[in-house]
């Protein structure tokens, strides 16, 4: 089934230094590489419009060629191109000239950007060219000059990928977190401190309120440092210890106590996130044990069944489903407990539902954890007499505590930069990613929306390093490379029994929630009238509902080709080289999966509306958004894929005398289709029901299927939008199972033939 | 390396080539079924193209002020005048007299100005489900919502986020004075279920029965009690706001000729009737030739406020009266 999607970008892992790429290049290589990229440098400089007028792009203006235009830089930009063609010829040492070409690359690079800095024309077809061009002859120098270790290709790569995200993700998020202190030309803290001060975003003390909440926090904070402090003073440590833990405990109880009287969108969300994460780890490590462990086969392969569901599942629909089961007049609430009341509007609601949504995926990444266990550990320490419940607590617990952690951080991520639930089902709490959305479309203040982006962003990287220097130490492997056997240590019998009947509940719940959307789709009017109709479907088809669905599968379905090859990519990099910049591109990976897609979506609108990377108003902007949002899980599929392929396979092409890219092609896509394909399949199908990362970037003509059934919801067709759910979910399910069933037979024949 | 080069040229020739050609690019804030409506009947009028994005108005304002420097769209197509009026003033769309003014309803025009063009006007009122209200009254006044009977039983949109629960403000504002006005918000506060985010939304809750009452647009209500939800729409007896639905032509818009042919034709009694016949649409149309459609809430027949757009349309004074609401009535406990 579908790998785990990113929840720690495990790239920290010190890439094996491979002897063979340390030597400097032979000299004397008669031609340079270079000479290609700097014809494709030439041509594009010469035969195509370097800018463009506005928004088309294959637009052929004579005005705008680089000729026409005749600034001296772009001369600059060309004359080193050529002079890199010169050099490319001239018979001289290899490191020698590559250095020459390097110098000639930079400052042919350096005068196209300055130009299109200071110009702000929107780039051409001509500039793509001279653009990558001029990357590739870089690379190509670096390689040459033995300033990179690696070929050409993989400078290259190296350098493309660099600056994708230097493009994609940190200049817009830039752009973004600038404007939330940067306003009119000059530095302004005052939307930074109204927001922050605003009553939407955080209030404690409540003059309207009968209680005192101030003080009750207080109290709160009071008893923590008590509690905390006692406890360590029973514990007899010594009098250091006793008052960092009392200080520990006090600042504790002052969070407990701010989140339980406080108002506002931002201890709202913690509230929220410190409900769901828990919740949703539990409940994934106990459905993770019976999932590898259950005595019946059926109860492990309901599982498979329940973990993909969320992730096909599009945005609002299930938030809806849920009403219509435990609302005011809900199937359950209503008819079958005879209850009336609108709990499910607030807090409880959204958590319910996130709790849905991030427990499988939770599931899968802590199957993932437990599945690598070593069994003999288990099996050593029943041997030396200890039972099921000893084992599970001394041994299988601490081992998956990284995989727990993992789960934890990932559940809160998602929590967090949830959009859909909080929209349909927030109540009156505010949250703040449906906060960024609003102070921007509600309140017409992108200034306000930059400070809860920012904040919000600086949440999700402080969780994350939590997490990091938490694990930071200890070794958690267990799997070596040598194969291991041995049997799984049974669940203890009365933890299996609860286990299976907190999975049977939710089963009945999720299969109830998810035939109520089926039953919506064919009812005249879902909550209302259920008498059988065809017409949402008849609405869908000849609406605009088929036509946008169709244009959303191929613009996912474009994206998730370059993800899941720039993940490839750059899993490749960051595990298999070593180079300057890899924590950059680390980094610039875990920014694009960490951030709410609102506040991307917000980033992308401030970057690329004007200027030289013009890019709004079409397809592309949505294709990028989606890659660049997208790539993250890509990468972690394919950097567990490549740490289970010995690098000696890659050393002995090498030796061979292969490339890298023919390596990579040879050697390493062959024994990673499954994995790449799976990383395909999931960047498609997140693709198609993202909604939060597209609402900003849809435009005339490029219409997304989930913003469209934003709109069907917000105006009440919820037949339509049921019927567009259903057909999304059906649809999904089956492109997962019929590609992953040709993977797994195109993998076994690509690897039969080729070792 | 070669493999390299021609895969990367077929790739951003693939996926960046596409052209486009001469069209309306329309900003549509009505229903969706209005916005889908009106491309064909616009192409067989007048042989432009036209291609919408449907954006409540305000996330519509909030993409014209993003995109400002560079506008993507021609003309904003319907959604609630205050919105139209901040693009107006801040620059963003620009005032076009169309041929038609003259058949324009003369007090829409009054209370615009050379703003924008009106394109209908709706009023506020209640919108309730009667089965939920369990025997109570329906209520019949604005001041009846305050009643603790009616507890947990009503909906109204979020001051914060839309500008329908704004036009709630301001009716009242100007129907009782502020003091008194905030003294029944306070009071309707302790009766509020829920504050949606979206204007539409709290028929939509009483629809279903989540809430009784619903506290916005009446041909909002009508088109939900078109669909089949059990709901009425009537106006609060002590005189109720109205908004005037607007029509304006982006400044510096890519395509100005077509999207002059679309506001022209859009005004015309033929495209105007399209709203309540194909668009779930049932306000009254800006043409004073446009015939009523039936289910349309019949403005003689309530007392409509002489709403002060000219005040009450500025930013500061939403600001303040938001503000005044987020800052007294939101943290009340409850």
């Amino acid at each position: 089934m579908l790998g785990p999607p990113a929840a720690r970008l495990d790239l920290d892992a010190a890439p094996p230094s491979n002897p063979l790429r340390t030597r400097r290049p032979a000299a004397g290589l008669a031609v340079s590489g270079a000479w290609l990229p700097a014809v494709l440098a030439i041509v594009g400089w010469w035969a195509l419009p370097i800018g463009r007028p506005n928004r088309p792009f294959l637009t052929l203006e004579p005005e705008l060629y680089a000729v026409a235009i005749g600034h001296p830089l772009l001369w600059l930009a060309l004359f080193a191109a050529v002079a890199a063609l010169a050099l490319s010829f001239l018979p001289i040492a290899t490191a020698r000239r590559g250095d020459l070409v390097l110098v000639a690359g930079v400052v042919g690079l350096a005068s196209v950007v300055a130009w299109f800095m200071l110009s702000t024309i929107p780039f051409g077809v001509g500039a793509l060219l001279v653009l990558a061009g001029l990357v590739m002859l870089l690379g190509n120098a670096l390689s040459e000059s033995g300033r990179v270790q690696g070929d050409a290709f993989i400078a290259s790569s190296i350098l493309f990928v660099s600056l994708f995200v230097l493009l994609f993700i940190i200049y817009p998020l830039f752009t973004v977190l600038r404007s939330s202190i940067y306003i009119d030309g000059r530095f302004d803290f005052s939307v930074f401190l109204r927001t922050m001060r605003h009553p939407l975003f955080f209030m404690l003390g409540n003059e309207r309120s009968a209680v005192d909440e101030v003080a009750l926090t207080l109290r709160w904070g009071l008893a923590g440092l008590v509690g905390f402090g006692a406890f360590a003073l029973w514990r007899r440590a010594r009098w250091t210890a006793i008052l960092t833990r009392a200080v520990l405990g006090g600042a504790l109880g002052l969070v407990v106590g701010v989140l339980l009287y406080g108002n506002g969108a931002l201890p709202t969300s913690l509230l929220l996130v410190s409900i769901v994460a828990p919740t949703a780890t539990m409940l994934g490590l106990a459905f993770a044990l019976l999932g590898q462990r259950a005595r019946f086969g059926a109860v492990r392969r309901s599982l498979d069944v329940i973990s993909i569901l969320p992730i096909i599942t599009p945005p609002f629909v299930l938030a809806f489903a849920m009403i219509f089961l435990l609302g005011r007049r809900g199937l359950i609430t209503y008819n079958l407990l005879d209850m009336s009341s609108g709990w499910i509007f607030g807090l409880p609601g959204v958590a319910i539902a996130q709790i849905l949504a991030f427990t499988p995926i939770a599931y899968l990444l802590l199957r993932g954890s437990l599945s690598s266990l070593n069994p003999a550990l288990e099996e050593a320490a029943q041997t030396l007499g200890a039972g099921p419940w000893v084992t599970m607590r001394t041994i299988t617990w601490p081992l998956v505590r990284p995989g727990l952690a993992a789960a934890f951080l990932l559940s809160m991520i998602e929590s967090l930069a949830d959009f859909g639930n909080p929209i349909i089902l927030g109540g009156n709490r505010k949250y703040m990613a449906t906060e960024v959305y609003l102070s921007l479309t509600g309140r017409f203040n992108p200034n306000e929306a930059a400070v809860y982006g920012a904040v919000l962003l600086l949440m999700v990287l402080g969780a994350f390093f939590l997490q990091r220097w938490w694990l930071g130490g200890g070794s958690f492997v267990t799997v070596t490379g040598k194969p291991t056997s041995g049997a799984l240590a049974p669940i203890p019998r009365g933890l299996e029994i609860g286990l299976t009947v907190v999975l049977f509940v939710w089963t009945v719940f999720v299969a109830a929630l998810y035939l109520s959307i089926v039953v919506g789709s064919f009812a005249q009017l879902w909550g209302v009238n259920y008498t059988f109709t065809l017409k949402h479907y008849q609405d869908f088809f000849s609406g605009a509902g088929w036509a946008v669905l169709l244009f959303t599968a191929r613009v996912a379905a474009v994206s998730a080709v370059p993800a899941m090859l720039l993940g490839f990519l750059v899993a490749y990099l960051v595990s298999r080289q070593r180079f300057w910049g890899r924590r950059f591109v680390e980094f610039g990976s875990l920014l694009s999966f960490a951030t709410p897609g609102t506040v991307m979506g917000v980033a992308y609108i401030f970057a690329f509306n004007t200027g030289p990377v013009l890019l709004t108003a079409s397809a592309t902007i949505i294709v990028i958004a989606l890659v660049f949002r997208n790539m993250p899980v890509a990468i972690r599929a394919a950097v567990a894929g490549l740490a289970q392929i010995d690098p000696s396979l890659e050393e002995a092409s090498t030796m061979l005398r292969a490339k890298s890219l023919t390596t990579m092609r040879r050697v390493l896509f062959p024994l990673l289709i499954n994995t790449l394909v799976t990383g395909l399949i999931f960047a498609f199908v997140t693709a198609m029901t993202a909604v939060s990362q597209v609402i900003f970037l849809v435009s005339p003509g490029n219409q997304f299927a989930t913003v469209l059934l934003l709109g069907w919801v917000d105006q009440g067709q919820l037949g339509r939008a049921a019927a567009m759910g259903t057909i999304l979910i059906v649809s999904l399910l089956l492109v997962i199972v019929v590609v992953l069933q040709l993977a797994r037979m195109l993998g076994a024949r690509m690897v039969g033939v080729r070792t | 390396m070669k493999r390299f080069a021609v895969l990367l040229i077929a790739a951003s020739a693939l996926f960046l080539g596409q052209a486009q050609a001469q069209r309306v690019n329309l900003l549509c804030s009505p229903d969706l079924a209005w916005c889908e409506a009106l491309g064909p009947a616009f192409k067989e009028a007048t042989g432009f193209d036209l291609e919408f994005q449907r954006l409540s108005s305000n996330d519509g304002l909030a993409r014209l002020r993003a995109e400002a420097a560079n506008p993507i769209f021609d003309a904003w197509f319907g959604g609630t005048g205050d919105p139209h009026l901040i693009a107006f003033r801040e620059g963003l769309t620009e005032f076009y007299e169309p041929t038609v003014w003259d058949e324009i309803i003369q007090d829409l025009k009054d209370q615009v100005g050379g703003t924008y063009i009106p394109l209908y006007a709706g009023a506020l009122g209640f919108v309730v489900n009667e089965g939920v209200l369990d025997g109570k009254p329906m209520p019949q006044s604005w001041r009846d919502l305050t009643d603790p009977m009616y507890k947990g039983l009503i909906a109204m949109p979020d001051p914060n986020s839309s500008g329908t629960a704004y036009t709630i403000i301001a009716t009242l504002v100007q129907i009782f004075g502020e003091e008194e006005a905030f003294e029944i918000l306070a009071g309707l506060h302790q009766n509020i279920a829920q504050y949606t985010s979206s204007g539409s939304a709290p028929g939509q809750l009483a629809g279903r029965g989540e809430v009784a009452i619903a506290i916005q647009f009446m041909h909002d209500g009508v088109k939900f009690a078109a669909q089949g939800f059990p709901l009425v729409s009537y106006a609060p007896v002590e005189g109720t706001g109205y908004e005037i639905g607007g029509l304006s032509l982006i400044a510096n818009s890519p395509n100005r000729d077509a999207a002059i042919a679309f506001i022209e034709w859009a005004l015309t009694p033929e495209a105007q009737v399209l709203a309540g016949e194909l668009g779930d649409s049932y306000q009254i149309q800006s043409n004073m030739n446009t015939p009523a459609h039936p289910l349309a809430p019949d403005f003689a027949a309530i007392n409509l406020i002489n709403y002060d757009f000219n005040t009450f349309g500025t930013p500061e004074v939403k600001e303040r009266l938001v503000g005044r609401w987020t800052n007294e009535i939101f943290p009340t406990p409850r």
